[in-house]
């Protein structure tokens, strides 16, 4: 397929997970922050922190704006100048559909048309100031419809391909995001001695992803921060966690490239494979050993860079014939993904 | 249930009133529905005002919703628009095709020929059908493909022929499109919305399908591609998604199974063209492009050009790659060169034209110049190189001011302008917030051309919605119909 068609497919997806994840996220901390105590200043900002906007949102807002919950829920909802909030998120969404209408499936392209046209009503900002749980779990809700439209709808085939690999590594990425927001609102874990709010917390980070019912049916597993970043970091068989999606990132590369022997791919398929290697050689007990912060920025910044590598191998390739041929030309950037920079956790 | 036998209070056609002196598709002049419409006309008094009132809506909210649009979205707010469609189908019958598709093959013919010779020999200037100079100064006459022989010979893939009719009935042409016709898609969506909406007066109706097109215009542009079988592709070149044709090219692109390109998704080496996929390099060898001439290839025509890719016309005069339309077809849609298409038509096929067209003046000629000076009240005078219903003006709807610059105009650029009578357009009943009323309509029909040439039956019926208006342009308030060609009744 053409190779500006599949860089669409692809940041279609990444940005309906980051829409997905972002509200689902939203959704959770409203509950949240009724159910412990915790300073303002802890309530809200991290959740700015982790989606990497931090730098931006205290450039645009004063002292007193920064700890409201009314301010960060706007920033990250509504604002049009956060390349990061659903609103952007979902215009992202959009206008990589727009470009490749003969490519998604009219039912998509309905779907999403139709949640953005809501997004933008009266009707939408209404639900937001009257019943904000509902809110976002329209986008939630509309999130899973697209992806389950898609599934039955596409041709399973590369478009669709691309779209589950931009799926694979955003909700990889959006994992470890997630499994950083207590490090900035709680501070760093100690595995021997859990405060209340810290149970809480780990317990509304597993909302945060549907993973409650899918931990507990894993009977023996006791409750525990650890075991819930164990879960969600190795278990492989839950949708959200990062050892699923790395290695639903390395099928769909599979699927994508030409049959062997073939350089094209060549890059993304090795860095993959080195990030699954690293990453299986982990277990829970060095990970607290060594930091659950340092673990989650390594896998931000994995996912970030197998992007540039299939962004380079896939999306934007250099004008070769064979590709031993004249070296490639300066590659102006893609138009489709420069809206965001989602690619580092600020620390 | 059971109120369907209530008779609906609210008729349809019952107080229409054809105007004087004026064409109508669907009733005489003394106001008999015509043969061909009854049945239609019946079938939808049968339905009554209020029903067909809410089928129209029904049309419009599903063109917006499934986001076919003719002017999109100029930015990120995602203002659009859908081209208005009018439920009462313009009927055309069988008998009265046959000779309109005959009079396009011969046309589209004979317009391929010129190219073929304007690009070649010039023996059509050398013999004075065309004066030299019309033909060498138009502004789509395109030196730099003097002496390219397209693949396949073919020249015009797409045609759009522009037919009219006046007040004795007959279709004649009133201007030739053998660029980039748009359009076609809303054909196919028409009838679509047609067979959802009604879909009993269609089924009745014994109407000719539409729905092949693109696949005629698929085979059409395989059987010029040269490159062999196994290395061949073809493809749609859009601007973007923020031409207004948009829809069209990923519609089309759709429809045919082949994928909708930008410029920057190609690439030339060793003078053939590459499409940049997932897979590697991939070959293409046809391309439909919806680009026009100057952009095409920033080595040849205009350097700031970002759609194009460069070194295209490396491919093209190399004869590794078909484009579709060929480059300079500019030259034999001009309207300066319209008015010659009859002699065109005899001197290359040695026939008679089967369509007539309009009288036309061509202010390059001294003699025409003084005439259309002397009449610019009564005329309507059109820059030969604008399109959309600009550039234009309706001698008797003007202003004495409007007049009086547009004749200096004229007198400043005489190459620029042609003048043509007035012509009472064909009207066809048309749904109005007063009721159906009368509105002038043209058809716009698509002519394919590959090995064989192929006639889309009917085309695009456009209709100038405002009371009164003579201009049919999407851009200026017109609107679109379903275009029914009826079957032969068997013999």
């Amino acid at each position: 397929m053409i190779s500006r068609v599949a860089g669409s497919c692809f940041w279609l997806n990444r940005y309906m997970e980051r829409t997905e994840s972002l509200a689902r996220m939203l959704g959770v901390n409203l509950s949240f922050q009724l159910d412990v105590s915790l300073p303002n200043a802890e309530r809200w900002r991290p959740l700015v922190v982790v989606t990497g906007q931090e730098a931006d949102f205290v450039s645009k807002t004063t002292e007193a704006e920064r700890d409201d919950a009314e301010v960060v829920q706007e920033y990250l909802t509504w604002s049009e100048d956060n390349p990061s909030s659903l609103y952007s998120s979902l215009r992202g969404a959009r206008e990589n559909a727009r470009t490749i209408r003969e490519t998604v499936s009219l039912e998509m392209w309905e779907v999403l048309n139709d949640l953005w046209v809501w997004m933008r009503s009266s009707q939408a900002r209404r639900i937001y100031d009257r019943d904000r749980h509902d809110f976002y779990l329209q986008l939630r809700n509309q999130s899973l419809l697209f992806h389950g439209v898609a599934q039955a709808t596409m041709l399973h085939e590369d478009p669709f391909e691309f779209m589950r690999l931009g799926t694979a590594l955003e909700r990889a990425g959006q994992t470890a995001r997630l499994l950083d927001v207590k490090h900035h609102s709680i501070g760093p874990t100690d595995p021997a001695f859990e405060t209340p709010a810290e149970a809480a917390h780990w317990l509304a980070t597993l909302r945060s992803c549907s993973g409650v019912e899918p931990f507990l049916k894993g009977g023996d597993r006791a409750f525990s921060g650890r075991a819930v970043a164990e879960f969600l970091l190795f278990e492989p068989a839950f949708a959200r966690s990062v050892l699923h999606n790395l290695r639903r990132t390395r099928n769909f590369l599979d699927l994508v490239r030409p049959p062997e022997p073939t350089t094209v791919g060549r890059r993304s398929k090795e860095l993959v494979a080195a990030s699954l290697a690293r990453f299986e050689e982990q277990d829970i007990e060095r990970v607290f050993a060594e930091g659950l912060h340092e673990l989650v920025t390594w896998v931000v910044d994995t996912t970030a860079e197998i992007c540039v590598a299939v962004q380079d191998d896939f999306f934007d390739p250099p004008p070769l014939v064979e590709p031993t041929r004249a070296p490639a030309e300066a590659r102006p950037p893609s138009p489709a993904s420069g809206a965001q920079s989602q690619s580092q956790t600020q620390h | 249930m059971g109120s369907h036998a209530m008779p609906d209070p609210s008729p349809l056609f019952t107080d229409y009133a054809p105007i004087r002196g004026t064409f109508d598709e669907c009733f005489d002049e003394s106001g008999q529905v015509r043969p061909e419409a009854e049945r239609v006309v019946r079938l939808l008094e049968g339905l009554g005002g209020r029903e067909f009132q809410s089928r129209q809506r029904l049309a419009d909210s599903t063109f917006l919703r499934s986001g076919i649009t003719f002017s999109v979205y100029s930015d990120s707010q995602g203002a659009e628009r859908i081209f208005p469609f009018d439920l009462i189908p313009r009927i055309i019958p069988a008998g009265e095709w046959q000779r309109v598709e005959r009079g396009l093959e011969q046309r589209i013919q004979a317009l391929n020929l010129f190219l073929a010779d304007v690009y070649g020999d010039q023996r059509i200037l050398a013999e004075k059908i065309i004066p030299e100079d019309m033909v060498l100064g138009a502004s789509g006459y395109t030196e730099q493909v003097r002496g390219i022989v397209p693949p396949g010979g073919v020249h015009v893939h797409i045609g759009g022929i522009d037919l009219i009719r006046g007040p004795d009935g007959a279709f004649v042409v009133l201007e030739d499109n053998v660029r980039t016709p748009s359009g076609v898609s809303y054909v196919l969506e028409n009838r679509m919305m047609m067979k959802k909406v009604f879909p009993y007066v269609f089924a009745e109706s014994h109407v000719r399908g539409v729905e092949e097109y693109p696949l005629r215009l698929r085979d059409a542009l395989n059987t010029v591609g040269p490159a062999p079988d196994d290395e061949d592709g073809t493809a749609v070149l859009t601007p973007g998604p923020f031409n207004s044709a948009y829809f069209e090219h990923s519609f089309l692109a759709r429809r045919m199974g082949v994928p909708l390109v930008e410029g920057s998704d190609l690439f030339v080496d060793d003078d053939r063209l590459y499409a940049k996929t997932t897979l590697g390099a991939r070959r293409i060898d046809v391309l439909y492009r919806r680009i026009d001439d100057p952009f095409l290839d920033p080595e040849v025509f205009r350097k700031d050009s970002v759609l194009g890719v460069p070194g295209l016309m490396r491919a093209y005069a190399k004869g590794n790659l078909a484009l579709a339309n060929a480059v300079g077809n500019g030259v034999a849609d001009d309207k300066a060169i319209y008015p010659f298409v009859p002699d065109m038509i005899r001197f290359y096929l040695s026939e008679e034209p089967v369509l007539g067209q309009v009288p036309t003046y061509v202010c390059a000629r001294d003699d025409d110049l003084a005439y259309v000076l002397d009449h610019v009240g009564e005329l309507v005078i059109k820059a030969v190189n604008e399109a959309g219903g600009y550039g234009m003006l309706i001698g008797p709807q003007a202003t004495r001011r409007e007049r009086r610059d547009f004749a200096e105009r004229i007198r400043n650029d005489p190459r620029n302008y042609i003048a043509q009578p007035r012509i009472e357009l064909s009207t066809c009943p048309t749904w109005t917030r007063k009721g159906v009323g009368p509105r002038r309509v043209d058809l716009r029909p698509y002519v394919v051309t590959g090995r064989q040439t192929f006639v889309l039956p009917g085309g695009l019926t456009r209709v100038a919605l405002v009371e009164g208006s003579y201009v049919v342009n999407s851009s200026q308030g017109g609107g679109s119909k379903d275009t029914w060609v009826l079957e032969g009744s068997p013999t």
